[in-house]
């Protein structure tokens, strides 16, 4: 290009105005992680998906509920032939309630504690898929940046261009691969399949990850942990003053000798999911704060597609106004000298 | 008030640098050195008492409880009400009470850290340090009480436990006061270790006989964070102060 078509180029409001349009919505990706607070709360989400990573794999999920079973199974084989046992016959649960308070009151708790519980873990499973795709996304700490730098690339490449018009052609085509880059990345990440789970998993949270929520898990933990008490130090020494031996408890009663002889290891289990869910209360709400996920892969195609469709029209804008221009322009400032053809030459 | 908390944060400050090369002892006798009172004792009329803290183990008679124990206050509880956290493991008939034997020190330190041991826990979760309290049964899994540089729980450095007495009342921090139960650590100490006092956490206050050298200390410390996290531990110790050697 000759400095004299830089020069009306420069001189083309056509053209500045789509690297006007290039310059804000590069200015504008790079405002939105401000906006949205994203710097803070991008990590705090990347806190919550580390913290809660431990426990995210079907094994592990699968041994809660497994654990949750074997706490009923104890309760089900105390209520019924234990105290059948205790009472010489049939269960008399007034007699036994009386005899063992702390079981009853945590025997009529664990009911609606073990529904809770178990549907709990059931939504966990549930979203385990949902919670894999998230994880698979890049990290939440690089959220933000995902947008500052391509906005930051894009108003820089624009303003430059604006500014020096000898760079026109090459930001012009470096312009279209950050747009097409913007357009590709959310396919690249799979986001359009992974963000609506990102959004299911954080629906079935909503009722998961709250202080009452999980107030009231602690509460039932120190039901839990009084019940299962009442067991280990009450019931069965009551067993062993029958007359049975350990052995015995643990032949004739095996759920109960279950219960408390894995009782240790599903404090192990349950305490720190608790400790993962207590702590992260205030990084899910600041998730959740964000704008839905489903609508993030969009936020890098809009403005991708328009950032190349607009230095694709730019070019084109400027290809008509040299057409356009060239011939009047040029024959006025430079005429164009035509040697004489000859015959030989013109046949 | 602020100017106490200053007061206090200079010593813990002091206390904090010299522990690194030097114990925390020989930094509260720095202090005590470099006052124009006599060793131990501040120009605010305070003496430091530097020593063990040795405790008598607790014990219950029916629905009195006497020496040193722990309770855990609910959630939205009171330190005077409660609701309280029933240890099923507690030997009192009121659960709510866990009580602590001696350790092999005796009891709380000052001017020392009493860290954990390495390894802090056993294969299922127990608690091994053993200092200051034997390690007691809580729902199943042991719990201790340990004192160190950096609190295992918020990762801060925290001075060296401190207690002063003043016309027979107690005052100081043991900032770095935890306990340690199920592979996880909870602060309980007072201030918290960036010395604030949220929620119930209160201020060590309690008695002191000079001739008798009989104690009481009690505070609040609410857990920030994990599993427990809004429960408050409420800690009550009694027994006799034995000063440290060259200390009053």
């Amino acid at each position: 290009m000759s400095l004299r078509e830089e020069q009306r180029s420069a001189a083309s409001p056509a053209r500045r105005w789509t690297l006007v349009a290039v310059a804000l919505l590069g200015l504008a990706l790079v405002v939105a992680p401000f906006t949205f607070g994203m710097f803070t709360k991008g990590p705090e989400g990347a806190t919550m998906m580390s913290a809660f990573r431990p426990f995210m794999h079907a094994p592990t999920l699968d041994g809660y509920q497994a654990d949750l079973r074997q706490i009923d199974a104890g309760v089900q084989q105390t209520d019924g032939s234990v105290n059948a046992f205790l009472s010489g016959g049939a269960p008399d649960t007034a007699a036994f309630d009386a005899f063992f308070p702390d079981f009853a009151s945590f025997d009529h708790q664990w009911p609606a504690i073990d529904a809770k519980m178990t549907n709990l873990m059931s939504q966990v499973q549930g979203n385990l898929g949902n919670y894999q795709a998230i994880a698979a996304l890049p990290s939440f700490n690089l959220f933000a940046w995902f947008f500052v730098i391509p906005g930051a690339l894009l108003a820089l490449l624009a303003l430059g261009a604006l500014a020096f018009p000898a760079w026109r052609r090459g930001a012009r085509g470096a312009l279209v691969v950050v747009g097409v880059g913007l357009v590709v990345a959310p396919i690249a990440f799979q986001m359009f399949s992974r963000a609506p789970d990102g959004t299911r998993m954080m629906t079935t949270f909503r009722t998961m990850e709250t202080t009452q929520n999980v107030e009231q898990i602690q509460s039932y933990f120190g039901t839990m942990a009084e019940g299962q008490g009442a067991i280990r130090l009450d019931v069965v020494p009551a067993l062993e003053r029958r007359g049975l031996s350990a052995a015995q408890v643990a032949t004739q009663f095996p759920a109960v000798a279950t219960l408390d002889a894995n009782w240790v290891h599903i404090l192990n289990d349950m305490t720190p999911m608790i400790g993962a869910m207590s702590d992260n209360v205030a990084n899910y709400q600041a998730m959740r704060s964000l704008p839905p996920m489903t609508l993030f892969p969009w936020f890098f195609v809009i403005p991708g597609a328009l950032v190349a469709g607009l230095a694709l029209a730019a070019g084109s804008g400027r290809r008509r106004e040299s057409e356009a221009a060239s011939v009047p322009f040029d024959a006025v400032l430079e005429p164009i000298t035509v040697p004489p053809l000859s015959v030989r030459e013109g046949v | 008030m602020s100017a106490r908390r200053t007061v206090l944060s200079r010593l813990g400050f002091v206390c904090r640098v010299v522990a690194v090369p030097v114990a925390c002892a020989a930094s509260l006798g720095l202090v005590g050195a470099l006052s124009p009172s006599p060793a131990g004792a501040s120009s605010s009329g305070r003496t430091a008492l530097v020593g063990t803290f040795k405790i008598t183990p607790g014990a219950c008679f029916g629905a009195a409880v006497s020496g040193t124990y722990f309770r855990m206050i609910d959630p939205k509880g009171s330190v005077a009400t409660g609701p309280f956290f029933s240890n099923p493991d507690s030997t009192c008939p009121n659960h709510t009470f866990t009580l602590a034997v001696p350790g092999t020190q005796g009891g709380l330190v000052t001017g020392h850290y009493q860290p954990n041991p390495t390894p802090a826990f056993s294969a299922t979760g127990g608690a091994l340090a053993s200092d200051i309290v034997q390690p007691q049964s809580f729902t199943a899994i042991d719990f201790s009480i340990a004192t160190n540089k950096k609190d295992p729980q918020t990762g801060q450095s925290v001075p060296c436990p401190q207690i002063w007495v003043k016309n027979g009342k107690l005052s100081g921090q043991v900032e770095a006061w935890s306990a340690a139960w199920n592979k996880l650590y909870f602060n309980q100490g007072s201030p918290k270790p960036n010395g604030s006092h949220p929620g119930l956490t209160l201020p060590i206050s309690g008695t002191y006989n000079a001739s008798t050298h009989a104690y009481l200390l009690t505070w609040s410390s609410q857990v920030v964070g994990g599993p427990f996290n809004g429960f408050t531990g409420y800690w009550h110790l009694a027994g006799t102060f034995v000063p440290a050697k060259g200390s009053k």
